[in-house]
């Protein structure tokens, strides 16, 4: 047993050293974090961002360090957590909220639509597909429109009703007292977004199910529509589909296309595995769920509101199918200037 | 200090290419965050419908159509807004401190944020308000729901780093968020007064790295209870006998025994280490 003593400017051991010689740093790196936590990074100043950088480099490199040659499990321990938490202040996303979303809306959702338009396509082909067959079907035996429409959906619009009834339900002043018009908007809309949901989530499924949807909600329209059609009223159930429809329709489509660009990268991966091909292929994917969103709900306030403004059947025409345009317009011309902007995330 | 076993961290390596270990969340933590979430959502909107009628004075249908849309523009949105400005934090996330941090260990980008949200719309929220009726929908629709509710909700436990299916699609982990503690060296003790005891090299080649880290747990906890006293006494008869020290430990000198062996054990590996001799615990040798 000796007396040596360990004299403290004289420290023997290496990670002492180690942990005296870059102390100093570290718990300025400390502080910081905390002040980037508390008051944003936004406060700092150009040194301080300086410095930042610099520490939490140095940091790193001497958690790297202490990984292989220190024993100090407390000091090893300090180093992991001040420097996962260095990382998530340095690398947290500097982008404005503003400037994502106008960047959204002027390349990305455009450019995802124009460049899968092949899905696209063929989702407002299976839709148009069904509208015809639901007519055709309608026009050879009416009962077939019970198989198809739900007596929830139809508020008493069902082969049997009068002119006049079927009329009242397109315009108002009938005394048959439907639903207030909002409240069934409203469920026509979560009715609406439901079926979109649905028909998205169903394309993960191996592509067949969306597009069976969207045939399937074509045959229901193509049965409503023939059942206004033999009393007369084709005409004004246009109008009335028009005005809200021409989006809310396309908005399934749009769906379709997403779920289906989901199914193809399950079915088809390439030379990728599937879990990477659905990663790589969902971004298109979702920048379409996010479109049919939009469109469902521009379409609800039209339909919760504009409708019952605008009662003319022509102006109804004219409103549905310029909005219907213009978002023509919007995917067909927006943001074609600016390389494919697929390189950027959303 | 507690000891978190490998299992529970997640590594991501950032651009910087050190590796960094994250504890993931437990599922209650996040559970308790997502509880917070839903109720500041759902009181906003209810506090939003009160407000309407107190101010404006009417409640019809139309302010009901106008709430309901509005929920759309509340729920995810206010997810995907506050993780995007809080750099992957909701209101509930960081009051249980936990956090999303990107797989790929660079910046959590928009589209993560939206997709894993966007998802939660899909896997939770969805088939609840099928299965409860919000949304009227048949008894087989209704057994779907719950099927999906059920798979959604064992995935996370099941999934390797507690990831929801939308975590996986966005390559995202839920973490908890690293407190930083600063402790002292406990060999500083032993820097201020003189040293008591000497081990020869023999006698220090019998621990490695992991139970040189126990020892240093032991020596820090505090000596508030007799337990915590007899576990210093304990630890220092075990390590007397295995290394087998020639003399007997004289009576109140343990803890001195204990910080002695600690210093000069953790030198000793130390310069081993420095020549590539590592080793990680007493079963170096085989």
């Amino acid at each position: 047993m000796g007396d040596m003593l360990l004299e403290n400017d004289d420290i023997a051991l290496r990670s002492m050293r180690f942990r005296k010689e870059r102390e100093a740093q570290w718990k300025s790196l400390h502080e910081l974090i905390d002040q980037a936590e508390r008051k944003g990074i936004h406060s700092f100043s150009y040194e301080q961002a300086n410095e930042l950088s610099k520490n939490y480099r140095m940091a790193l490199n001497s958690l790297s360090i202490a990984r292989s040659t220190i024993m100090d499990k407390a000091l090893l321990q300090y180093l992991e957590r001040l420097c996962s938490r260095a990382y998530l202040v340095v690398h947290a996303p500097p982008k404005s909220l503003a400037g994502i979303i106008w960047k959204q809306l002027v390349f990305g959702l455009p450019q995802a639509a124009r460049d899968n338009w092949k899905y696209l396509l063929f989702g407002f082909f299976s839709m148009l597909l069904g509208v015809w067959i639901g007519f055709g079907l309608f026009a050879q035996d009416e009962s077939w429109f019970f198989t198809f429409v739900g007596s929830s959906l139809s508020d008493g619009r069902a082969p049997g009703a009068s002119q006049e009834y079927l009329r009242s339900t397109i315009y108002d002043g009938g005394d048959y007292g439907h639903q207030e018009a909002g409240g069934f908007s409203s469920f026509l809309f979560s009715h609406n977004a439901r079926i979109a949901i649905f028909i998205f989530g169903m394309g993960v499924f191996a592509v067949v199910p969306s597009y069976l949807l969207t045939f399937y909600n074509g045959v229901v329209l193509g049965c409503f529509y023939a059942l206004f059609h033999t009393n007369g009223l084709g005409f004004d159930i246009f109008a009335w589909l028009s005005i809200h429809g021409v989006i809310e329709i396309s908005a399934i489509c749009v769906a379709c296309a997403g779920g289906s660009i989901l199914g193809f990268a399950i079915l088809a991966p390439g030379p990728k595995t599937r879990k990477a091909a659905l990663q790589s292929r969902g971004k298109d994917a979702t920048k379409l769920a996010i479109m049919a969103i939009l469109m469902l709900i521009l379409a609800a306030f039209i339909e919760g509101y504009l409708r019952q403004w605008v009662q003319d059947p022509y102006w109804r025409l004219g409103v549905g199918w310029s909005i219907g345009a213009l978002w023509l317009m919007w995917i067909v011309f927006s943001g074609r200037n600016r390389g494919t902007g697929n390189e950027h995330n959303i | 200090m507690n000891t978190i076993s490998d299992k529970d961290l997640v590594e991501i390596l950032p651009p910087e290419a050190v590796t960094l270990r994250f504890e993931r969340s437990s599922f209650g933590t996040r559970f308790a965050a997502q509880l917070v979430d839903v109720l500041i959502t759902y009181l906003s909107l209810f506090a939003l419908l009160l407000a309407i009628i107190f101010i404006f004075r009417i409640l019809n249908e139309g302010v009901f159509t106008f709430v309901i849309l509005l929920s759309f523009f509340i729920r995810s949105p206010y997810y995907i807004f506050t993780e995007l400005v809080w750099n992957g934090q909701t209101i509930g996330k960081k009051l249980s401190k936990i956090c999303v941090v990107s797989a790929d260990g660079k910046t959590l980008t928009p589209y993560q944020v939206v997709v894993r949200n966007l998802m939660k719309e899909a896997e939770v929220f969805f088939p609840i308000s099928m299965l409860f009726g919000v949304i009227s929908s048949s008894g087989t629709v209704k057994l779907i729901c719950f099927f999906w509710l059920c798979v959604t909700l064992i995935y996370p436990l099941r999934s390797k780093y507690n990831q929801r299916l939308g975590d996986v699609i966005a390559g995202t982990f839920v973490v908890e968020k690293p407190k930083i503690v600063f402790l002292e060296d406990v060999a500083e003790r032993r820097t201020k007064r003189a040293q008591f005891f000497d081990f020869d090299p023999e006698q220090l080649d019998s621990y490695g790295r992991f139970e040189l880290q126990t020892l240093e747990d032991i020596i820090r906890a505090p000596e508030k209870t007799k337990e915590a006293r007899e576990r210093k006494l304990r630890a220092a008869k075990a390590i007397h006998k295995k290394i087998g020290y020639p003399h007997t430990i004289p009576l109140g000198k343990e803890i001195l025994f204990l910080e002695d062996f600690y210093v000069q054990q953790r030198q000793y590996l130390e310069s081993k280490n420095l020549f590539g001799d590592l080793r990680e615990n007493k079963h170096y040798k085989e």
